[in-house]
């Protein structure tokens, strides 16, 4: 193998004149040139990266959290929607839901060691707590799909009318709560018979969901208003309404186990929730259609895709404000790094 | 150079893009409880905002090709007037929309169904699994398969009778133009977009980069249409299908009649009709419109009255 590109090969023909000293500085520089790449690239795989899913192009792009540029773009499959990292953030697990397959990637470098096949459209993805389950939820075709979490072997298809959106599990792992984004309902499927044990209604257009760290509460993004509804998973009630903005969409704990974030998609804000008092207590202004996020683990960093914009944009949690916006690509949103808050 | 002006196109337009939809699109959708079909309502609000530069770009241009080297005078102003509303209907995506939320739940509903008997419809890449990995292959994989169909769908469109009923239609435009190219019955139509659905259940859906396709598709079909005294020349005529290659397809006494119900069907690349006997490849610019027409057969001169005559059409060749 050579250093020098095949049109630079090329000038020097065998039985030609000897290299001229022009031909030789050139040389040195392609080389020079090569050397200074390979330095370069290794400091950069060192740098931690950010890994977000362009949804619209069916691509990730790989984000050196350092420079806060885009590095990479690389093709990965059809709508690439969510992602969730295994327990032991050895492995990034990212859902291509129209390619019917789950990729798998190293969340240190970006890159693909393994494509998992015959996954029936994965939307949103989630293990148990006890990660002896694996849950697919297709929105598209009302399915929740439940694999075995050692192998990804299916266990059971549930029907689940109509566009289940997101999932989150209950302390024990007994339950799997569902959004059901189009009849506007909250749907609990027994995890060991993998039957719907019970659905309850909800506000308009469920999407994002969060179980509290004290395993009480469901806290349920309301994407087609304006508020968090609190549920009460056990007794199956509405205990509260919080009003944070248009669009409530997702939600990310902030590691300290007692506040959470919610992104509002049409109102272009996140919310600080405090999950003791169950009240907002920051908000934070996000532009582009603020959906998946991230956190860095010390909390100075907000990473958040904003999906209209094609941008992910970076807030300073000290000041609240826009640190950059970084150029991606159509419709990002999952996002992950490996340096983020604690998930509680 | 071309890569930054594209980059700076690209960002331009997306900018364009979040724009419409965070400031007109998404309040509207919210405000009418609709804020769930975000998603998809900001990929048709790239659809409409494409289909609208399209137009006007294509207008531009090609109007001027026309005023260059035009085959004929265009005396049917009125008739002009009706391919453009067809055209804004078809490419500013009011009718892919209205089919698309007619057609989903019907597919859908078959995909669901399939998954519950344990059955994963396939994909290409599971046969091609590099395509992963090439954005640029597999566009050109699913660009060249879905013109193959469609060459098969326009030889069906010409070979049954009933289809035909629809189809003529588009081959009613006596004095056709770049305009000429949306010109269809609202159910032949239909038919299409349901066949091409279809196709996604057997092959998998086209890329991420799909939009692309279909601008590129619809960018060659109104070329094909002009009217323009333009042929791409010996190598050029069997790579891409040419003015003077569909006009031949719409030409009286060639496209629609002979051996195989006519010649020339194919959509973007010849090569189907070479391959499979229907090319010509003649060098002449004939009247267009369908025989009938000389015989004073009225199509229709309003949007409305075309689409109801095709339908008068299609009962009568289902009786006959």
């Amino acid at each position: 193998m050579s250093f020098f590109p095949i049109h630079m090969q090329s000038n020097v023909e065998p039985g030609s004149k000897p290299c001229s000293i022009a031909c030789a500085a050139l040389r040195l520089a392609c080389v020079l040139w090569a050397l200074l790449s390979l330095a370069l690239s290794s400091t950069l795989s060192s740098a931690e990266v950010a890994v977000v899913l362009n949804s619209g192009e069916g691509t990730i792009s790989i984000i050196d959290k350092a420079t806060m540029t885009e590095t990479k773009r690389i093709p990965v499959g059809k709508e690439p929607h969510h992602l969730m990292a295994t327990q032991d953030d050895q492995q990034l697990i990212i859902a291509n839901a129209a390619s019917n397959e789950l990729v798998f990637l190293s969340p240190l470098t970006g890159e693909i060691t393994n494509r998992l096949g015959q996954i029936s459209d994965p939307y949103q993805l989630g293990f148990s707590p006890d990660r002896k389950w694996f849950v697919s939820v297709s929105i598209r075709l009302d399915r929740v799909d439940i694999y075995n979490g050692a192998d990804f072997k299916l266990v059971k298809r549930v029907a689940a009318p109509k566009a289940p959106s997101h999932v989150a599990f209950n302390g024990d792992s007994s339950l799997a709560f569902i959004t059901l984004q189009e009849s506007d309902e909250l749907a609990a499927i027994d995890l060991k018979t993998q039957t719907l044990k019970w659905k309850i209604p909800v506000g308009r257009m469920p999407a994002g969901i969060w179980v509290t760290p004290d395993d009480k509460y469901a806290l349920i993004g309301m994407t087609g208003s304006d508020y968090v509804e609190v549920v009460d998973w056990r007794n199956q009630k509405t205990v509260k309404k919080i009003p944070t903005g248009k669009g409530a969409h997702n939600f990310l704990a902030m590691g300290d186990g007692k506040r959470v974030l919610v992104s509002n998609r049409v109102s272009n804000t996140v919310n600080i929730i405090d999950q003791t008092t169950l009240a907002v207590v920051d908000t934070i202004g996000v532009p582009g259609g603020p959906d998946c996020m991230e956190l860095t683990r010390d909390g100075k960093q907000l990473w958040v895709t904003s999906r209209w914009a094609k941008k992910v944009t970076v807030i300073d949690m000290a000041t609240k404000q826009v640190i950059k916006q970084i150029p991606v690509g159509k419709s990002p949103h999952g996002i992950y790094f490996i340096s983020h808050a604690t998930r509680k | 150079m071309f890569e930054w002006i594209f980059y700076q196109l690209a960002d331009r337009f997306a900018a364009l893009h979040d724009l419409v939809f965070e400031s007109a699109v998404l309040p509207l959708l919210h405000y009418a409880g609709l804020g769930g079909f975000a998603e998809q309502a900001f990929d048709w609000t790239e659809f409409f905002l494409i289909g609208a530069i399209e137009i006007t770009l294509l207008a531009i241009v090609l109007g001027a090709l026309e005023k260059w080297r035009p085959v004929e005078a265009q005396t049917d102003g009125q008739s002009k007037k009706v391919d453009m509303f067809y055209t804004m209907l078809q490419r500013l995506g009011f009718v892919p929309l209205a089919f698309f939320l007619v057609m989903i739940p019907f597919i859908d509903g078959l995909d669901a169904w399939l998954r519950m008997q344990n059955i994963i419809p396939p994909k290409l890449e599971d046969a091609l699994p590099f395509l992963n990995g090439s954005p640029f292959w597999s566009f050109v994989f699913y660009l060249v398969i879905l013109d193959f169909i469609g060459y098969w769908l326009h030889r069906g469109q010409h070979k049954f009778n009933v289809w035909w009923a629809l189809h003529s239609l588009h081959h009613s435009q006596r004095q056709m133009s770049f305009w000429s190219d949306n010109r269809n019955h609202l159910l032949d139509d239909l038919m299409i977009h349901g066949a091409f659905a279809l196709v996604a259940l057997l092959i998998g859906v086209a890329p991420g980069q799909f939009v692309v396709i279909v601008v590129a598709g619809r960018v060659v079909e109104s070329l094909s249409h002009a009217n323009l005294r333009l042929s791409f020349g010996r190598m050029g005529e069997y790579l891409l299908v040419s003015p003077r290659f569909h006009r031949m397809h719409h030409a009286i006494g060639f496209g629609h009649e002979g051996r195989h119900h006519g010649c020339n069907f194919a959509v973007l690349f010849p090569i189907w009709d070479v391959l499979f006997g229907t090319a010509n490849f003649e060098n002449k610019y004939p009247a267009t419109g369908v025989r009938d027409q000389l015989d004073g057969r009225n199509y229709g001169v309003t949007f409305l009255s075309q689409q109801w005559l095709a339908m008068v059409r299609l009962v009568q060749s289902l009786r006959a």
